[in-house]
């Protein structure tokens, strides 16, 4: 029952994330029969500021389907996306709930604190998995409808790649919420840690590929065709480890 | 540890930073008592109630709950399991609807009453598809107790059960709770700052002032043992101390010297009539009497 909880207190953030998630890669998809006419237009952008550089790279990207996919869906929405609704699944939980109402109903079954966290972290990742995973898998399904194909074993790689990076945004927000008993702060911290990351990242140059946001978005994949298998695995472990930490945090309380 | 009581707790300290709201609990509830847990706001009922229940953990002191350190993570949840809870603000969780609410508390209670859920959804007349944020705090407070009853639950922990309701909600739920410990066989420990509701069900009470305990015992034996002398002189009442044992305040208003006994009156009396009083007169104290010199007199 505990699962059913943690699913009732969740479930709109996810049903909402899916939703947008899903509207968002549909329409990347089906925006690229347009894009294609647009590219002729590329050649006159000015390249002497950074943003021109930019759009440009993602032009010259966007002369590929897959690398069209990568910088506007994989490497930009779903990144954001991602994070945001990363954040929000992570926030929440027991402190928050003694001071908002049902914590100490909860802490009055029997259950250890233990169980609690695990049911409710293990919950949000697999809600997070889903939100990874499904707009990733859609891109094979929807793919064909303007003449183009996506591989499923580039979709799971990625999808990989986008729920294992975007874990550790969720444990960091999980983690923070054993310590403010909001549901506001959590998320809304991990979001500017993230947003400084995202304005940051450009100038890391060559590195930046691995950065939290460089193995969210598959990178390496999409320009090596291997998985960054350091980058999935460092941060498996922070996950882990803020997990644990939150955890013990939860275990020591006074409530 | 003793068998014979459900809660034991020795010296039992709690601080919140700078604020100490347990300064040595030491108190005992026999098994199968109703006890009343009286106190001011403030006192430290709450704070005791999160440390039995292992919400909270003491600074230092020992509380047992069936003999079970509280708090402690091996036993804890299965201690927990034999206690029906009602918080004081009615904790529950506002998204789900009543039938989900007690679905997913039986779920976690292997002796869950089915009987009892029936007998209680019936005469509380809960809405079962009504969301737990939409309930009236009446309402709410039924469900609440529904939720303790019918765990099957061997000690009831209730936080002040009858805080927030008018008159006829509180003499519902009252009723309610006598009615079921008439049936099943169990012990009560309760909260409250409401002395009447404490005469009125329980047969033990437990006063706590300022963290620690000031009075404990059973309520008859209380009663036995708490009384006024009242004696009254033919002028000004003279500045005494007595030297009886079980004194606990002593009162001059002109006449009269009024003093509170917790040891019985013949001390007091024999000693009183030294002073050449015109009348010596014993009066049972109440318990609201005893409450009020103990804590409210000791501030």
């Amino acid at each position: 029952m505990l699962w059913y909880k943690a699913w009732l207190e969740t479930r709109w953030r996810f049903l909402i994330g899916m939703a947008v998630l899903i509207l968002s890669v549909a329409g990347t998809v089906f925006a690229y029969p347009r894009v294609e006419r647009m590219l002729p237009l590329v050649p006159s952008i000015d390249t002497s500021s950074l943003v021109g550089q930019r759009i440009k790279a993602i032009a010259d990207l966007s002369r590929t389907y897959g690398g069209y996919i990568w910088a506007q869906w994989l490497r930009q929405n779903n990144v954001q996306m991602l994070s945001l609704f990363a954040a929000l699944l992570g926030t929440g939980g027991l402190l928050s709930q003694v001071t908002g109402g049902g914590g100490l109903f909860t802490l009055s079954l029997p259950v250890s604190r233990d169980r609690l966290f695990g049911v409710r972290a293990a919950t949000g990742l697999a809600e997070l998995a889903v939100l990874a995973f499904v707009p990733s898998l859609l891109l094979p399904l929807l793919s064909p409808a303007v003449g183009q194909t996506f591989g499923l074993g580039a979709a799971l790689a990625y999808g990989a790649c986008a729920f294992i990076a975007s874990a550790v945004l969720f444990s960091a927000t999980c983690l923070l919420s054993t310590v403010f008993n909001d549901v506001w702060r959590p998320a809304l911290i991990v979001c500017a840690v993230a947003a400084a990351i995202g304005i940051y990242e450009p100038f890391l140059g060559e590195i930046s590929r691995y950065s939290l946001f460089g193995i969210m978005d598959g990178e390496t994949y999409f320009r090596d065709g291997g998985l960054p298998w350091l980058g999935l695995l460092a941060s498996m472990a922070v996950s882990a480890a803020m997990l644990v930490a939150a955890s013990r945090n939860l275990a020591r309380q006074d409530f | 540890m003793s068998d014979t009581f459900v809660i034991e707790t020795s010296g039992l300290c709690k601080q919140y930073g700078a604020v100490e709201a347990l300064r040595g609990l030491s108190l005992a509830v026999p098994a199968g008592s109703i006890c009343g847990f009286l106190g001011r706001n403030g006192a430290g009922k709450t704070t005791t109630i999160k440390v039995l229940l292992g919400m909270a953990r003491a600074t230092s002191g020992t509380a047992h709950v069936f003999g079970v350190p509280a708090g402690s993570e091996a036993g804890g949840v299965d201690v927990r399991r034999r206690i029906g809870f009602v918080s004081d603000d009615k904790d529950l969780y506002d998204y789900m609807t009543v039938a989900e609410t007690i679905r997913f508390t039986a779920a976690f209670f292997p002796r869950w009453r089915d009987d009892l859920e029936q007998r209680y959804r019936r005469s509380f007349d809960l809405p079962p598809e009504r969301k737990v944020k939409a309930l009236s705090r009446g309402t709410r407070t039924k469900l609440a107790l529904l939720l303790a009853l019918c765990r099957g639950a061997d000690l009831l922990i209730l936080d002040e059960p009858t805080s927030g309701l008018d008159p006829a909600m509180t003499e519902e739920v009252l009723q309610a709770l006598v009615g079921h410990v008439a049936n099943e066989e169990m012990t009560v420990f309760f909260s409250s700052h409401q002395i009447a509701e404490v005469d009125q069900i329980a047969d033990r009470v437990a006063i706590i002032d300022r963290g620690r305990l000031v009075v404990s015992g059973s309520l008859d034996d209380v009663r036995e043992r708490y009384c006024h002398v009242e004696l009254v002189f033919d002028g000004e009442a003279p500045q005494v101390t007595f030297t009886a044992p079980g004194v606990e305040r002593v009162r001059r208003q002109g006449r009269v010297l009024t003093v509170l006994s917790s040891a019985g009156a013949d001390g007091i009396a024999a000693e009183a009539r030294a002073l050449n009083p015109v009348s010596v007169q014993t009066v049972p104290a109440t318990l609201k009497e005893i409450f009020l010199e103990t804590v409210v007199g000791e501030n």
